[in-house]
């Protein structure tokens, strides 16, 4: 198991963003659904040694991200795309890239090879040497996931990475992702259903910081069948259908 | 290697180019444009840009405010988590940002005064190139952004290059004035003091003192190295070890910075410029070799430096008819040679005069000290005033005070004789820094108090001898000085034993 | 999430446009506007600029060399709270921002003038009852020149660098000082009542505030297109 959640929590004052997740998952990919405010990217946050947890423990590739010299080994082989994806205008994407190749200590001697598959593979490799302030927005977040995959990572987090990608590129993002599946954990943290139908081996669904559903995507498809749910394709009806259960069940709770 | 391609990148995207384009035109302005008013002498022509520190003025707010710029790259654009989430320590990352940086700005301050020195040679200055202060820029200016970028890490605001900016330029002003006249404490630490560390000969008959640079030097790594070292304090600035190595770091640059300070509170002024005892190297108190340039057709031979070649007819000029109304007597200079200008202990100003020495007797003309022509807005007949002045003074034995009242009339007598009406002769006294005369006799030479008689009425018996001399021929003069010269620079004579 | 309470036109209507904002809804507009602006924070380091000013006048900082000098470190404030102006010029938005209505001309001119009057006015707080160099008016000469110089410098190279401007000034006329110039485009050297001084300052300040509302600050946004856009 790369990934071994138990008991999370974070709180960023009087907010529970994260109220006690417990996840394991291993090499494949592995979506994550909720709606605005789940918990999605600060569970992603956590899983990047980023924040650490409140309360809980977590075990990353094997490792407690608790102490440095654990945190720095996980980075090593940790690819990170944050939902809010900063970068430099000024840098290429090249340069973009090679940064983030040199800052996760890859050995120098393969840094310029590696920048140039992890370019070629998000289909920039005609823009590498392109300044980022020209690049569109699905152009950047291309760049982004670049960077991210640019060490071969064996846990791979990705939050909302197909936004403002077009069609075609977005099924070309979903062959990536499962390519990247075979041999590394990738975790997804999206909003588009059809994405994680598309891709993901493992779904969970998060609401109000906590899983509400974790399981394969048919699974949570049967859950919508003959419920009326709302949606317009089978997973999304699960998904409105787990969504509203767990709605429900806390409405009865509180 | 790896260090080298994060620099390699950093370099390359680096915002500092953008403002050397702005820098170059105010150096132009600031630092090179108001030293062309000055003599052809590297020290007097480098005084104000890298002795008063106008070159580190023109660069290091600018640099400071850039760097903040730069500092603060990683909090406007959105980067902190990105970055966070790297193995390698941000404060490696940032190390490479803030070092792209410093090289731009070092390399830029470099390259900048290199122009200008290179200018400067083609027209030929006299002396040598203060070096050191080349080193006190580069360092300053390095410091500058170590600040500024430290500052931008901290408080990534769209306010912090401004900031940065204008903290550096009124740091700046406010150095200029601390500590202003003083040549001895702490503030001699301060990149704008000039005091007592530029001295007039230094470069051409002595060398730069390097010990205040050095100081300054060190005052300036300091400060670089313990504001780069703070960014490595934070928790997120990497591992436990890490901020510890940087805690360390930190305090060893204020250490350093606070020795320097110490340091330069050690200073006292010597002959040459101001010593720091713990860093001073004996050699560099020994004068430059040089041979002399010579104009042997003045009956008395004048000898300069070749540095100053170009005012041996002014010298020579200026001391004839002082010299020839003591040629061939006991005691008067049978030569002219140039002394170093040199600094006395206690004296602020450079109060010092010619003298007499050796055998046979040469007159010594710190010419380094006097008013060049061209230096600070001096002109040839000041120059000549002065020499003047200062040669009938030490002629007459007078030393370095006011002389006796016969040495006092002497010296009025002989002035008048090579040009220098009585009238003018209190007023080029204080001027030239040299003790004026009795009260009583000073009141009959301002305007106003001229008797009704005219101009020459007696007044003070100093005066009233010196006319009395004056107007005796100057075979009769001459007669006399022969065989009272030695009395009278002796100390010898009274006012009643002039003619 | 339901349509309870999206107010709908009745069909076959023609839509209601709104030419005129209430004046709450202009009240609030700029506040958002300042907000963005990070002018609150801009007021803050005016009044800190401005304090240091007093402690200036208080302990008497000065600069050997006569009356000229004297004008450095208060002109030196002057200059930073120029600086502060310009870099609140920068917008975070960009295109977005631009892509609106015929508000946000009106929004810039107003915060320019605004904030340099605030400027002055905490200057001549802090300069009150002591001898600021030139008196009020030179200040208020001195602080609207070196904000057109700001503003200036602003759209030309962007906000975030709009206090190159204002330095760059102040560097030239510290050597002004020194040197005796009597030119009016370096105001500062001119006595506080100068026609000329005062002229050419007011010329700077309303070239920099036409220049800034009709452009607004340079941001990169402008080369993405690689094309003229529309800066107001």
């Amino acid at each position: 198991m790369n990934v071994q959640i138990t008991e999370v929590t974070r709180r960023f004052g009087r907010t529970q963003a994260v109220a006690g997740v417990s996840l394991e998952t291993g090499p494949g990919v592995f979506g994550l659904l909720g709606p605005n405010g789940a918990g999605k990217t600060t569970l992603l946050r956590m899983m990047a040694t980023v924040v650490p947890p409140s309360s809980g423990s977590m075990r990353l590739l094997g490792r407690d991200p608790g102490s440095y010299a654990s945190r720095k080994e996980i980075r090593r082989r940790l690819g990170y795309l944050p939902q809010n994806l900063g970068y430099y205008p000024g840098f290429t994407v090249a340069e973009f890239v090679e940064y983030f190749a040199l800052l996760k200590e890859m050995p120098a001697g393969q840094v310029p090879r590696a920048v140039a598959a992890a370019v070629e593979r998000v289909d920039l490799g005609g823009k590498a040497r392109a300044k980022l302030r020209t690049l569109s927005g699905g152009m950047l977040r291309r760049a982004g996931i670049a960077q991210a995959i640019v060490n071969d990572p064996e846990l791979l987090l990705l939050d909302e990475p197909t936004a403002g990608l077009d069609p075609e590129q977005r099924m070309v993002f979903r062959g990536l992702l499962r390519d990247l599946g075979q041999r590394s954990t990738v975790v997804v943290s999206t909003h588009l259903v059809e994405d994680v139908g598309a891709a993901c081996s493992q779904v969970a669904v998060m609401n109000e910081g906590q899983v509400v559903f974790h399981g394969t995507p048919a699974d949570l498809t049967a859950r919508g069948e003959g419920t009326g749910a709302a949606g317009d394709a089978p997973l999304e009806r699960g998904y409105s259908s787990v969504l509203a259960a767990a709605r429900s069940s806390l409405a009865a709770r509180s | 290697m790896t260090a080298a391609r994060l620099l390699r990148i950093e370099l390359r995207r680096n915002a500092m180019p953008w403002i050397l384009p702005l820098i170059a035109a105010l150096f132009w302005f600031d630092s090179y444009r108001p030293s062309t008013t000055q003599s052809a002498f590297w020290v007097l022509r480098t005084f104000w840009n890298m002795g008063q520190g106008h070159t580190i003025i023109d660069f290091g707010p600018f640099v400071a405010g850039v760097a903040a710029w730069m500092g603060s790259r990683d909090g406007r654009r959105g980067m902190g988590d990105l970055v966070a989430g790297t193995p390698r320590s941000r404060w490696a990352a940032q190390l490479a940002t803030w070092g792209a940086t410093a090289i731009w700005a070092a390399a830029a301050y470099l390259a900048f005064v290199g122009v200008m020195f290179a200018v400067y040679a083609r027209q030929g200055l006299a002396g040598s190139p203060p070096w050191w202060w080349v080193a006190v820029g580069a360092t300053a200016v390095t410091a500058f952004s170590a600040a500024g970028f430290a500052g931008g890490v901290f408080f990534p605001s769209r306010f912090a290059a401004a900031l940065a900016a204008f903290g550096g330029f009124l740091a700046m002003v406010l150095s200029s004035q601390t500590g202003f006249g003083h040549t001895s404490g702490w503030a001699l630490i301060l990149p704008t003091n000039s005091n007592g560390n530029f001295q007039p000969d230094s470069g051409i008959l002595y060398p730069y003192l390097p010990d205040l640079p050095i100081a300054r030097i060190i005052f300036f790594a300091g400060l670089a190295v313990a504001a780069v070292a703070v960014l490595g304090l934070p928790a997120r600035a990497g591992g436990p070890w890490l901020r510890r190595a940087a805690a360390v770091v930190a305090l060893a640059g204020a250490a350093a910075a606070g020795t320097a300070v110490w340091l330069a509170g050690t200073a006292r002024l010597g002959p040459h410029g101001l010593v720091i005892p713990a860093l001073h190297d004996a050699a560099s108190d020994q004068l430059t070799p040089y041979t002399p340039v010579c104009r042997p057709d003045t009956g008395v031979p004048v000898c300069l430096s070749p540095a100053y070649r170009r005012y041996l007819p002014e010298l020579a000029t200026a001391l004839r008819p002082v010299l020839a109304e003591v040629a061939g007597l006991r005691g008067a200079p049978s030569s002219v040679a140039q002394t170093a200008a040199t600094y006395s202990p206690g004296e602020v100003a450079l109060g010092q005069g010619m003298t007499i020495s050796g055998r046979p007797p040469v007159l010594g003309v710190p010419l380094g000290a006097l008013n060049l022509p061209g230096a600070f807005g001096s002109t040839t007949a000041e120059l000549t005033g002065q020499l003047q002045l200062l040669a009938v003074h030490v002629i007459a034995g007078a030393g370095s005070g006011a002389g006796t009242p016969a040495q006092q009339a002497v010296q009025a007598a002989l002035l008048a004789g090579a040009g220098t009406p009585f009238a003018a002769q209190p007023g080029a006294l204080t001027n030239y820094g040299l003790p004026s005369w009795a009260q009583a006799d000073l009141g009959a030479l301002t305007e106003g108090h001229q008797s009704r008689r005219g101009p020459g009425a007696v007044a003070g018996p100093v005066f009233a001898a010196a006319q009395r001399l004056a107007a005796l021929p100057a075979a009769a003069r001459h007669d006399w000085l022969a065989v009272h010269l030695p009395a009278l620079r002796a100390g010898h004579l009274s006012l009643a034993q002039l003619p | 999430m339901t349509a309870a309470g999206v107010h709908r036109a009745s069909s076959g209507a023609a839509p209601v446009r709104t030419r005129a904002l209430p004046a709450r809804g202009v009240t609030r507009m700029a506040w958002l506007y300042l907000i963005s602006r990070r002018i609150p924070a801009a007021l803050g380091l005016l009044i800190g600029v401005a304090a240091v000013l007093w402690a200036s006048l208080y302990w008497r900082w000065n600069i050997v060399g006569g009356a000229a000098a004297q004008a450095v470190i208060p002109l030196t404030l002057e200059a930073a709270a120029a600086a502060v102006i310009a870099v609140t010029t920068y917008g975070p938005f960009g295109e977005t921002e631009r892509a609106t209505g015929r508000w946000l001309p009106y929004l810039r001119l107003s915060m320019a003038v605004v904030l340099t009057a605030a400027a002055v006015g905490a200057l001549a707080a802090a300069a009150a009852g002591g001898q600021l160099p030139g008196g009020t008016l030179a200040m208020l000469r001195n602080v609207a020149g070196l904000t057109g110089t700001g503003l200036l410098t602003s759209v030309a190279f962007g906000g975030a660098f709009g206090w190159a401007g204002p330095l760059a000034y102040l560097l030239i006329t510290e050597g002004a000082l020194a040197g005796t110039w009597t030119t009016p485009w370096m105001w500062p050297t001119r006595p506080p009542h100068d026609l000329g001084g005062a002229l050419c300052a007011a010329l700077v300040f309303a070239a920099g505030a036409a220049a800034s509302t009709v452009r607004g600050s340079r941001d990169h946004a402008v080369r993405l297109t690689r094309s003229r856009v529309h800066r107001s």
